[in-house]
């Protein structure tokens, strides 16, 4: 026993958080399932159903396909806290262009368009005129917050879009007939790209030589320097692929609801911000994010079903309960190792 | 002259070119941003639909909205037209301006404090809610207790009070946070902002409901508990007492933080964390410190809006947070020049209404300008730039104009602190 105590101490904390929150699952599932008219068991019953994966799914890929945006570009040196901006921008964009054309792939491609053109803005902001990147990215995230509500106002009248056709599903037979991972092979084609996105990015960052130069100029930018790469070409590829994936996530989350709601602090609603945590907790590895952001996703499909269970916690406050574990999970896990370089500007010698 | 004099000369001369270059590149991104605003505006006036008759000719192309007529309104608009005939600077659209205007010095302040220190508080709006409930709440119940008579004499002071605590104490979680658990405050800032809208929209909806109203707010506090209007009329919910308090804050903070000991150890814990920390300055507490004022100063901006405007506690309070970041970084986090940047910003807002009645333009538009000056502010190399191109300077003068940026861009960013 004081062996394996031992064992957990000289775990990461990243590792003991993710330990901790295994554990409180298991013990929450056990409990669920002796007591099943207790509120563990309501938790329970909503955990295993097959709509929460499914809504899980849904809700993971926006904050997913951003955060390997934030990877890419962190991982160059770039701290990108404008994600929310790229999905609000892309998620506005995407409605229309596929109003406008009436096909929703076309939308699709509008939102990734309209998210790489503002990254690679920032892109420019931040490296040709040295800007500090962390008021950059909150300048991306606010004129894409008045932006998209403006567009959609001049546009239709309204902050919120009328609706449009949506992507469906793709559905996979027999299978999708599975007990609850059957929600794996019924679900939006968006669901399926996030799962291809996350492998495309890690094989990128670990198995291509675009990847060694993007770790090369966010770890040693003047190593890569030295060995006659341009840092600065490296930083605005890693940008313009984050602004391509953050749309990808924007336009999906709109898409797949069929309209866009600018109302506050719009559709996106702080999945931006969520995604920097993802990376952060999975540290910086697609596959890591990804499962970070299945917690996130999880919760969130979790407490949108408990509000429909009436369990006695005002909804209102079962609302707040994602952003609170995004706390809690940033206060465990902490010191992150981020690159060494990314906040900073640099500055070739040649210049 | 040695190395090190001239050395030291230039520091002097950047230090005194980088005050009079700051107002320059605040001027310029405003001017900057109207700019790419009037395109905007020009844009969707051609997007949007309107009669032949309504619409505005320039160079032979109609536009559904003017910029002329939209900036106009703004500005003007927001002073209560200065260039009409019978213009008294005590009128309702101005006083409405100065009421924003003062809201403003509060949350800019609450910004800056914190980003002298090294430290991104986003969360002005959420300590902002918390302070204007706790005061709205905890006015509403000492009003039961506290004679008629000393009202006005008790109960507002103890508004700002608690305002300052609710704040201050919000403000405090980010700050331990990022002290002893690391956590990056940009994103805690954030995700407590949504904290504090969604646990006050259920105390608000839920438990402090006014029995009396449909709409989610708390019960009213009585009128003599509010700031009264004086100069201005009732309708501008204005009073120049709380300006004036506003202004003392803003003197109060400076003197705080360029004059006493305290102001040191933040701003270098700001500009060189590690050298401050090596100079003895304990970095963690200058943190836990910073963000309580910080948050206390945000939580003051609510109790001032609630005993000013609302004389209640409502959901959906405006953005006053985000504008406070802007507020600040167009003042370059420089207390005085906050009064003049909340200013600027509280005839953007007024002005926002003048222009929703004379025009059909989307409010958002604000924001969208918001934004816009940020970016440029935090580009000071882009003028630069331009400057240079403009003016063939001798290369010398170059070299120094290159060097600048480090000095104030690391004063604006605060440092290396996100670098966690």
């Amino acid at each position: 026993m004081s062996e394996l105590g031992a064992r957990v101490g000289s775990l990461t904390t990243r590792a003991r958080t993710a330990l901790v929150i295994g554990v409180g699952a298991v013990g929450l599932l056990v409990a669920g399932l002796v007591a099943p008219a207790s509120a563990a068991g309501t938790l329970v019953d909503i955990v295993l159903r097959e709509a929460t994966l499914s809504s899980a799914l849904r809700l993971s890929v926006p904050i997913t396909l951003a955060a390997l945006g934030g990877i890419l570009s962190e991982k160059a040196g770039v701290i990108n806290i404008g994600l929310e901006g790229l999905l609000i921008i892309a998620a506005f964009a995407a409605i229309y262009v596929a109003d406008l054309t009436g096909g929703v792939w076309t939308g699709f491609l509008g939102g990734v368009l309209a998210a790489t053109v503002l990254a690679a803005l920032f892109g420019v902001v931040v490296i040709e005129f040295r800007a500090d990147q962390i008021i950059a990215g909150l300048a991306v995230w606010l004129i894409a917050l008045g932006l998209a509500p403006f567009a959609s106002q001049v546009i239709y009248g309204g902050p919120n879009s009328p609706s449009v056709t949506t992507p469906g599903s793709l559905t996979t037979p027999v299978l999708s007939e599975l007990p609850v991972a059957g929600a794996l092979f019924d679900a939006s084609p968006t669901v399926y790209l996030m799962f291809l996105a996350v492998g495309v990015t890690w094989y990128l960052l670990n198995r291509t030589r675009f990847g060694r130069w993007v770790q090369a100029s966010g770890e040693r930018p003047e190593a890569l320097d030295t060995a006659g790469i341009s840092v600065s070409r490296v930083r605005y590829g890693a940008i313009v692929l984050s602004g391509v994936l953050s749309g990808m996530g924007g336009a999906a989350l709109s898409l797949d609801l069929g309209q866009f709601t600018g109302t506050g602090p719009t559709m996106v609603n702080g999945k931006g911000f969520i995604a920097i945590v993802a990376y952060l907790f999975g540290n910086y590895n697609p596959i890591g994010a990804f499962l970070a952001t299945l917690l996130f996703g999880g919760l969130d499909a979790i407490q949108t079903a408990l509000q429909l269970q009436n369990v006695g916690i005002p909804n209102p406050l079962i609302r707040v309960i994602p952003f609170v574990t995004v706390i809690v999970v940033l206060a465990l896990v902490g010191r992150t190792r981020i690159p060494a370089a990314a906040g900073d500007q640099y500055e070739s010698g040649e210049k | 002259m040695s190395a090190r004099e001239r050395f030291r000369a230039l520091l002097t001369r950047l230090a005194g070119a980088s005050a009079a270059e700051r107002v320059l590149i605040s001027g310029a991104s405003l001017g900057l941003a109207m700019l790419v605003g009037t395109v905007l505006i020009l844009l969707a006036g051609r997007t949007t639909t309107c009669t032949p008759a309504s619409a505005t000719y320039y160079l032979g192309v109609g536009f559904c909205y003017d910029p002329v007529v939209v900036y106009d309104r703004l500005f003007l608009g927001a002073l209560g037209d200065p260039l009409s005939a019978g213009w008294s600077p005590r009128n309702t659209q101005f006083g409405v301006t100065l009421r924003e205007t003062t809201v403003l010095i509060f949350t800019g302040l609450s910004v800056a404090v914190a980003f002298r220190a090294g430290i991104f508080n986003i969360g002005t709006q959420g300590q902002l809610v918390v302070g204007g409930l706790l005061t709205a709440l905890g006015v509403f119940a000492a009003s039961r207790v506290v004679p008629t008579s000393l009202e006005a004499v008790l109960l507002i002071p103890l508004g700002l009070v608690l305002g300052a605590l609710g704040g201050g104490i919000y403000g405090t979680i980010p700050g331990l946070l990022k002290a002893y658990a690391d956590a990056n405050e940009v994103i805690t800032t954030i995700m407590l902002n949504f904290v504090a809208t969604g646990v006050a929209l259920y105390l608000v909806s839920d438990v402090f409901k006014d029995p009396g109203s449909q709409a989610n707010q708390t019960r009213s506090i009585p009128e003599l508990a509010t700031f009264q209007p004086v100069v201005f009329d009732s309708a501008a919910d204005f009073s120049v007492v709380a300006l004036l308090l506003g202004l003392l804050t803003v003197l109060g903070c400076y003197v705080l933080i360029e004059r006493t000991a305290f102001g040191y150890d933040l701003r270098t814990s700001g500009l060189q964390p590690d050298a401050a920390e090596y100079g003895g300055v304990n970095a963690r507490r200058t943190i836990v410190t910073s963000m309580a004022l910080s948050g206390a100063l945000g939580g003051i901006a609510g109790a001032v809006y609630v005993l000013m405007v609302l004389g209640k506690f409502q959901t959906g309070l405006p953005a006053y947070g985000f504008d406070g970041i802007t507020v600040s970084i167009l003042a370059g986090n420089n207390p005085l020049g906050i009064a003049f940047a909340a200013l600027l910003f509280g005839i953007l807002k007024s002005g926002t209404i003048v222009v929703q009645f004379a025009t059909d333009i989307p409010p958002q538009l604000v924001g969208v300008l918001r934004g816009l000056i940020i970016l440029f502010v935090a580009m000071p190399e882009f003028f630069r730039l331009v400057g240079r191109r403009l003016s063939p300077g001798n290369p010398r003068e170059g070299v120094g104009a290159a060097r600048t940026p480090d000095v104030a861009g690391r004063e604006s960013a605060g440092g290396d602190s996100t670098d966690e």
